[in-house]
């Protein structure tokens, strides 16, 4: 999973993956630099995390739609976590079971790039609706659920403002 | 001398809230007095509440119609039978005619007489009064200094640096200070047209100058058959915006001779105006070591844990035997120094990097420090909701150690350990003052926190090594942003989570929390 992830001033691509290297294991690469983590939640909220057998305790906890609140021993505050993938089960959460309606927004301000499918068609769970330019990467924005497209409402070549609809799933 | 009733008190009514009411109720418990709690609407889960023998509602939160109900909580303690009324710091605890309510309704009121506590609560009676029984006072005095010789005089009596104060000025403006000599007759001129230009009055009177002072302050203990002790000093010269953030016994700069010479001005300024029960002597003390009588506080201070750690002494169990009548037992004679190092840092639930804006709501995680020489006093526990209506101190995190070194290293230990989630507190201007080198070596003056805050010179201290520590931040939201994406797109019994689940330990707690309602949704 490829994440942008902004933090202070810095803003950096992520890159995270299960791993067999350690139990309850993660590869986590940031800019050049890999890290094994083992990560185990001692309740909710509060995870020891190992980088290569050093331990951090870190305290982590939802701060509105796209950020998390992250508080390590050495400060806390928001890191803002923008991910094309999973911004769609985002928007849904919640809605388990029967039918589901939902207005796929934009997480980022950019640019729609191409439309993968037209209105009226029918998808399925994790089929590519439309791809996003954003943050100089080109993200594949999913069906979250079977459906059909009803609407949709950016066009090939638009730019689009955070939290502008993209297009209607039902 | 009368005869000093001997009466046992069996119930106190604590007229307080938050981690003061706690800890007076723990020193009740032990020596088997019941405790009652006065409650307001949104304190009702309150720590003294859950802690308390007894607990009544006092009104709605705003404390003019809760606390500070005087005459309702009076009546209360004669209807429940408590026999003392125990009023803490802040709400009723300086007001002489509470404690006049109290003592016309025959209860005791745990605190000095109403006539102390009116003595000591003006400025001016009190100064007189410690002018007259030899304590000394910041040189100066409120008379308008009519001409420029009556100004030289004043200012060779006081002794230069000197300040020229606008009479009718006040909160820091029309003040004018005069390093020697030299000054004097232009900035005598100059501070007459301001104060005439501010305030339409150009009267200006003169007080010493006292060139970056510390606060150190003096435990005093009187008991109803006028003996008064000193138990020695605190230093609390670290605050913010005059708000004590940092608290410690002993001072750096206090030596053993400056200590009995400082204790025996607080006892003279206590017996004067016939101090019984706890109280404190403010000074200020300047660099030479010479030392002024600022003000008495009539009552238990929020820092009286530092004393007691260097003392052994508890201080509200002393309060209630002194209330009881008896005499100051054989421990406060035998009283001759600090022993050890003692430190309180004020946990206030504010957020020290945006103006220490307050940051009320719930704390969601809460895990105190613990182990060898820590103590912490708290009102609140782990979904406690913390109010917009009273002080942001949530607690009060104390520690002891053989030296201040020690002490200090134990403090940032402790720190470490402390885990507050939910709420921002000022625990990283704590770390960032432990990382200060004029903290670090007692180098303090009443002006230097807000100097170095001014300047953004308190940095928290930051991860010595390089990448891992700046990148934990990132791979701690990456990793809960992967798992809730896992969890969110098949649900918590969907195939992605059975495919994960083998070793997501990350998510697991998440998931149970996210089913409870937890804190993960």
């Amino acid at each position: 999973m490829d994440l942008v992830i902004r933090h202070g001033g810095r803003e950096e691509t992520v890159k995270v993956r299960r791993s067999s290297r350690a139990e309850g294991g993660y590869e986590v690469v940031i800019g050049d630099r890999t890290y094994h983590v083992d990560a185990e939640a001692a309740r909710a909220g509060l995870h020891s995390l190992r980088l290569d057998g050093v331990q951090h305790e870190v305290a982590v906890r939802p701060h509105g739609e796209d950020a998390w609140w992250v508080s390590t021993a050495h400060g806390s505050g928001p890191v803002e976590v923008a991910d094309p993938l999973t911004h769609l089960a985002a928007q849904t959460r919640g809605g388990k079971g029967g039918r589901r309606r939902q207005t796929m927004k934009a997480y980022m301000p950019g640019r729609v790039v191409t439309l993968l499918v037209q209105e009226g068609q029918e998808v399925t769970t994790g089929q590519g609706i439309l791809v996003l330019e954003a943050m100089k990467m080109e993200n594949e924005i999913r069906a979250e659920h079977d459906g059909t497209v009803t609407k949709i409402h950016a066009q090939p070549g638009q730019a689009v403002d955070m939290g502008d609809p993209l297009f209607e799933l039902e | 001398m009368t005869e000093i009733p001997r009466r046992r008190i069996r119930k106190v009514l604590i007229a307080n809230r938050g981690e003061i009411a706690v800890r007076i109720l723990r020193g009740l418990r032990e020596v088997g007095i019941r405790s009652a709690v006065i409650y307001s609407e949104p304190d009702r889960l309150g720590l003294p509440v859950l802690l308390a023998d007894e607990a009544y509602p006092i009104g709605p939160a705003p404390s003019r119609e809760s606390y500070l109900r005087g005459e309702a909580i009076v009546q209360l303690a004669q209807e429940i039978g408590a026999d003392a009324i125990h009023p803490g710091y802040g709400f009723l605890s300086e007001r002489a005619g509470f404690a006049r309510l109290c003592r016309d309704a025959g209860i005791v009121f745990i605190g000095p007489s109403p006539e102390a506590i009116d003595a000591m609560g003006s400025k001016v009676e009190s100064r007189r009064l410690m002018i007259a029984a030899g304590v000394p006072v910041v040189p100066g005095g409120k008379d308008p200094l009519p001409d420029l010789d009556a100004a030289q005089a004043a200012a060779e009596a006081i002794g230069y640096p000197v300040m020229l104060k606008a009479a009718a000025g006040g909160g820091g403006k029309g003040m004018r200070m005069i390093p020697s000599a030299a000054e004097l007759a232009s900035s005598y001129r100059a501070a007459r047209s301001e104060a005439a230009a501010s305030f339409g009055d150009d009267s200006v009177y003169m007080e010493k100058y006292i060139v970056e002072p510390r606060h150190v302050e003096i435990q005093v203990m009187g008991d109803l058959h006028g003996k008064v002790v000193s138990l020695g000093e605190r230093e609390c010269s670290l605050q913010r915006r005059h708000q004590k953030v940092v608290e410690e016994a002993p001072s750096p700069a206090v030596t053993p001779d400056l200590r009995r010479r400082m204790g025996e001005a607080a006892v003279k300024a206590a017996s004067a105006v016939g101090y019984s029960n706890a109280g404190t002597c403010e000074f200020l003390l300047a660099k030479d070591g010479s030392f002024y009588f600022l003000e008495m506080n009539t009552r238990l201070q929020v820092e009286h844990p530092v004393t007691e750690l260097v003392t052994g002494i508890d201080l509200v169990q002393a309060q209630i035997r002194v209330a009881e009548g008896e005499p100051l037992g054989p421990e406060f004679d035998a009283y001759s120094g600090p022993r050890g190092h003692a430190v309180e840092v004020r946990l206030y639930a504010e957020d020290p990097f945006q103006r220490f804006a307050p940051s009320p709501g719930k704390i969601e995680i809460l895990r105190w420090p613990d182990g060898p020489g820590v103590r912490v006093d708290s009102g609140v526990y782990e979904g406690s909701e913390i109010s917009i209506h009273y002080d942001p101190m949530v607690a009060k995190l104390i520690v002891w150690a053989a030296d201040r070194e020690k002490a200090l290293n134990r403090l940032e230990r402790a720190l470490s350990e402390l885990r507050v989630e939910g709420i921002r507190t000022t625990t990283p201007l704590f770390q960032a003052l432990l990382a200060d080198p004029d903290f670090r070596s007692g180098n303090l003056d009443i002006g230097m926190l807000d100097r170095k805050l001014a300047a953004g010179e308190l940095q928290p201290p930051t991860d010595g090594t390089a990448g891992a520590g700046e990148d934990l931040p990132l791979i701690a939201a990456a990793l809960a942003h992967y798992e809730r994406a896992n969890r969110t797109a098949a649900g918590p019994a969907g195939p992605a989570a059975t495919a994960t689940s083998r070793r997501s330990r990350w998510g697991a707690a998440g998931r149970h929390g996210a089913l409870r309602g937890g804190s993960w949704t």
